[in-house]
């Protein structure tokens, strides 16, 4: 049929864009934002990240979002709005009809204004709604006492959203990147063994859902959670789901890992008049999909990227770290008693170097010289070296 | 005789219940016998009861989440275990692996899994080190050596498509080639070896038993996947290499239940208290291993591991020689070197998800939830309740299958929420995280996250 008419349809298929679903976790965390109020209130952030929202809307009809908060003593959801949450307005409202009528996904009615892009107002009415109740619904006692923030608590339940939009949205897939968990024999990675397969099927089918997450954090320890936060993070790395983040303030820890283990992008505002400029570096550096990406020179390539761990004795950054091997625990010195402080399992220690294992000397016939690239004798070969200490 | 009067009971209860493995022999069956293994785990199609409305959907969705539910179910306690693996595998190059049951035949298929496999074992366990052997015309030959770098491994694996497997296969040559192999291997990791057997002989030079005592003495644990029947000789090496424990030799039923029982190796094996021989041979010991930084320099410089020209790399925390890629042994001065990434990946194998419970009706009601905690997505109407009976539609699927909840539901008993069933599986197999557990943390106590979530 092709030839008839001479169009070619195929390739018409192929301009239409994949939808993307844009997940971002907005940590709200009360003292750090307190610390910042001077030079970016939390509104005004908000207010930024809204006309992000609607900038990746606008970029393709289907594309999708959804907003965590990270406060400090639990994770909700933003947008959608959750089930309880409407049911709770429609009590307090009392005009339970044509008012705040919600179900997931939230029909929330904004009021009424002719000239304002309907999905760009209600998806704004649903936020700031959500989050002046979760703001008012928090105890000075939930402040006060409570770990920074439940940032793991939001990655996860980002995620556990996120692999069921994908598993609805892409139901006769096999050979993809993500994971299908009602087929038994489908193995994380996609069932095709050469791993290159699955990037030209991905290009290719265009309607399948593309997902990343964007985290924007203020916080700085989250040594509390360290596990589940790292779970969280393979886990993305296992979906192929980019962790980005925007740093505003707070050590990096392990964020900065995240964004490179899941080729993310990681971008900090250290100073004030980098963070008046939200807007720009979301803009510039988090709007292009993954597709866009590959052909763009991104932020944070040039720069290499901290690993060191923390010991769990002292909590200091080690470059060389003494590891249990039944608890992968990590001590920056060798243990006096040979006890693990965790696992309280007895461990055998090795001499770590302090002897250097040394070829014995053949005692008949000449000395063998051992030469050294230009001819220079290593001094006193043969004989042991002197152990220090 | 006692066990028979226990028997003729047992043949009155309905199908699909599990049995606690007393299991007769073909000649002492009475006549009016119960099932059979095999007869249990056949698919009965005649036999789905319709709902009221003459409809099984609900049947058949019970069925569904019965069988996604039925590879979670295993036991989450937390357990020590090996993390740091020396794993040999061994393949079975044989004439009996030119059988096609197993499509396309019984040596490609093998080869494909084990590509697979290679790839998720350095994914669990990123500090382990593999290796693979073969058994051909009566000797072992290696495939690829020790080495924790998947990408070895998937090319050998897969110029050995290319070779025809011939001959028969020698247990004993196989043994003492993994022997040899895994005898330089430090005492604080793990020493095991896994052979798929395809054939059902073996045919060894010497006498075997000889080799599984110097495989006790070795400490290493032998676990075997046969293709086609039980061999009594394999049952007896796996039992006595891992003390007694009979569970380590299976034999594969079909493709899938082939690569189940593949993928369930890459999770770390349990250290046994009992092995108290093991134990006084310490196998634990605190290792020095050194975090390099990633360094991305201006002008390229020579790797230490290939010698070739790079701008960027891992610099060795002690002799700072530069390195490609890690997990690495530095070339020069042999210290380990990691990323710390590498040991929080095998965290959820120490610490695992305990498993959710299903919830009826009455517990729904109880709680009121209308949405799944994890990805909000609605669960089927709570129906209404007169007098203690439950009306409605979603009412009469009350069998809907062993395993699945006939409300849809699923708590968490740590934190109460109710998830649904993708979310069920989602978190027990990639996230290993409770979302409920983790989004509500303490107040007032001062103790941030519920443990174990």
């Amino acid at each position: 049929m092709n030839a008839v008419d001479a169009t070619d349809r195929a390739a018409t298929q192929e301009e239409v864009e994949a939808p993307s679903l844009l997940t971002i976790i907005l940590d709200t965390n009360p003292h750090a934002w307190a610390l910042l109020a001077d030079s970016l209130p939390l509104s005004k952030a908000v207010a930024n990240l809204l006309v992000f929202i609607n900038a990746h809307l606008a970029i393709n009809y289907a594309n999708r979002v959804a907003v965590v908060v990270s406060h400090s003593e639990r994770a909700e959801w933003l947008y959608p709005t959750p089930a309880d949450a409407t049911l709770e307005q429609a009590h307090s409202n009392g005009d339970g009809e044509n008012g705040n009528r919600a179900g997931t996904g939230g029909a929330v009615q904004p009021p009424d204004d002719a000239n304002k892009y309907r999905p760009f107002a209600q998806l704004e009415y649903a936020i700031m709604t959500n989050l002046q109740r979760l703001m008012c619904t928090t105890t000075p006692a939930a402040i006060s006492s409570a770990p920074s923030t439940m940032l793991a608590g939001a990655l996860t339940r980002a995620l556990a959203y996120i692999s069921k939009q994908s598993a609805s949205t892409n139901p006769t897939t096999t050979a993809t990147t993500h994971f299908n968990y009602s087929d038994p024999s489908s193995v994380a990675g996609g069932n095709s063994l050469n791993p290159s397969d699955d990037t030209t099927t991905t290009s290719r089918s265009n309607q399948r859902l593309t997902t990343r997450i964007l985290i924007v954090s203020v916080s700085g320890d989250l040594a509390e959670t360290y596990i589940e936060l790292m779970n969280a993070i393979f886990a993305c790395q296992r979906l192929s789901i980019p962790i980005d983040v925007l740093k505003l303030a707070g050590d990096p820890t392990f964020l900065q890992q995240a964004a490179d283990t899941t080729n993310g992008i990681y971008l900090s505002l250290s100073n004030p008049l980098a963070r008046a400029g939200m807007l720009q570096y979301l803009m510039f550096a988090f709007l292009p999909d993954a597709a866009a990406r590959e052909r763009l020179v991104m932020p944070g390539e040039g720069e290499g990227v901290d690993f060191r761990a923390a010991c769990f004795c002292h909590k200091r950054v080690v470059d060389i770290g003494f590891v249990c091997s039944i608890c992968l625990s990590i001590f920056c010195e060798p243990l006096a008693d040979g006890t693990c402080l965790l696992c309280g399992s007895h461990l055998s220690m090795a001499n770590y170097g302090q002897k250097p294992v040394v070829v014995a000397r053949p005692k008949k016939k000449g000395k063998k010289k051992r030469v050294v690239d230009g001819g220079v004798e290593t001094p006193g070969s043969g004989r042991e070296t002197p152990a220090p200490g | 005789m006692a066990s028979d009067q226990e028997y003729d009971d047992q043949s009155d209860e309905e199908e699909a219940g599990v049995r606690d493995g007393r299991r007769r022999t073909m000649a002492s069956r009475p006549k009016d016998r119960g099932q059979a293994r095999w007869e249990e785990a056949a698919n009965r199609n005649w036999e789905l009861q319709e709902g009221a409305d003459g409809s099984i959907e609900g049947v058949l969705g019970g069925l569904e989440e019965a069988s996604k539910r039925k590879r979670l179910l295993k036991d989450t306690t937390p357990l020590q275990r090996g993390i740091i693996r020396h794993t040999l595998l061994v393949f079975d190059l044989s004439s009996a692996m030119n059988e096609k049951d197993l499509r396309p035949t019984r040596h490609l298929l093998t080869i494909n899994y084990t590509i697979m496999f290679v790839r998720e074992f350095f994914e669990q366990n990123p500090i382990s080190q593999l290796g693979i052997l073969g058994m051909r015309e009566g000797l072992a030959v290696r495939v690829s050596d020790m080495s924790g770098n998947p990408n070895d491994h998937i090319t050998a694996l897969k110029l050995l498509r290319a070779t025809e497997p011939k001959g028969n296969p020698s247990l004993q040559n196989a043994l003492d080639m993994a022997r040899a192999a895994l005898y330089h291997t430090p005492s604080h990791g793990t020493r095991e070896v896994v052979i798929v057997l395809g054939a059902l002989l073996s045919s060894d030079p010497g006498d075997i038993h000889d080799t599984i005592k110097a495989c006790i003495r070795d400490r290493i644990r032998v676990r075997i996947i046969g293709l086609a029947a039980r061999m009594h000789i394999c049952a007896e090496i796996c039992r006595k290499t891992n003390g007694g424990d009979e569970s380590y030799y299976s034999v594969a039923v079909d493709e899938v239940d082939y690569r189940q029982q593949l993928m369930s190796i890459t999770t770390p094996p349990v250290l046994r208290a009992t092995d108290t021989k093991a134990q006084k041979q310490n196998q634990a010991a605190l290792l020095m291993m050194g975090f390099p930084s990633r360094i991305v320099e201006e002008k390229p410089t020579l790797c230490a591991c290939h010698g070739n020209l790079t701008r960027g790399g891992y610099l060795c925390s002690r002799c700072k020689a530069k390195v490609c890629n890690l997990p690495a042994t530095c070339p020069t001065c042999d210290l380990t070197l990691i990323l710390s990434t590498h040991l929080a990946r095998s965290y959820h194998h120490l610490f695992p998800l305990r498993n959710w419970v299903e919830v009826s009706w009455s517990r729904a009601r109880q709680k009121g939830s209308t949405q799944c905690f994890g990805c909000l997505s609605s669960f089927p109407v709570i129906p209404a309740q007169y007098d203690g009976v439950e009306h409605g539609r979603w009412a009469v699927r009350n069998k809907r299958a062993e395993g699945a909840s006939e409300s849809s539901r699923y708590e968490c008993e740590t934190c109460g929420s109710h998830f649904c069933i993708d979310c069920d599986v989602t978190c027990h197999e990639v996230l290993h995280n409770c979302p409920g557990c983790q989004s509500r943390g303490h107040v007032g106590g001062g103790e941030g996250v519920v443990d174990g979530g």
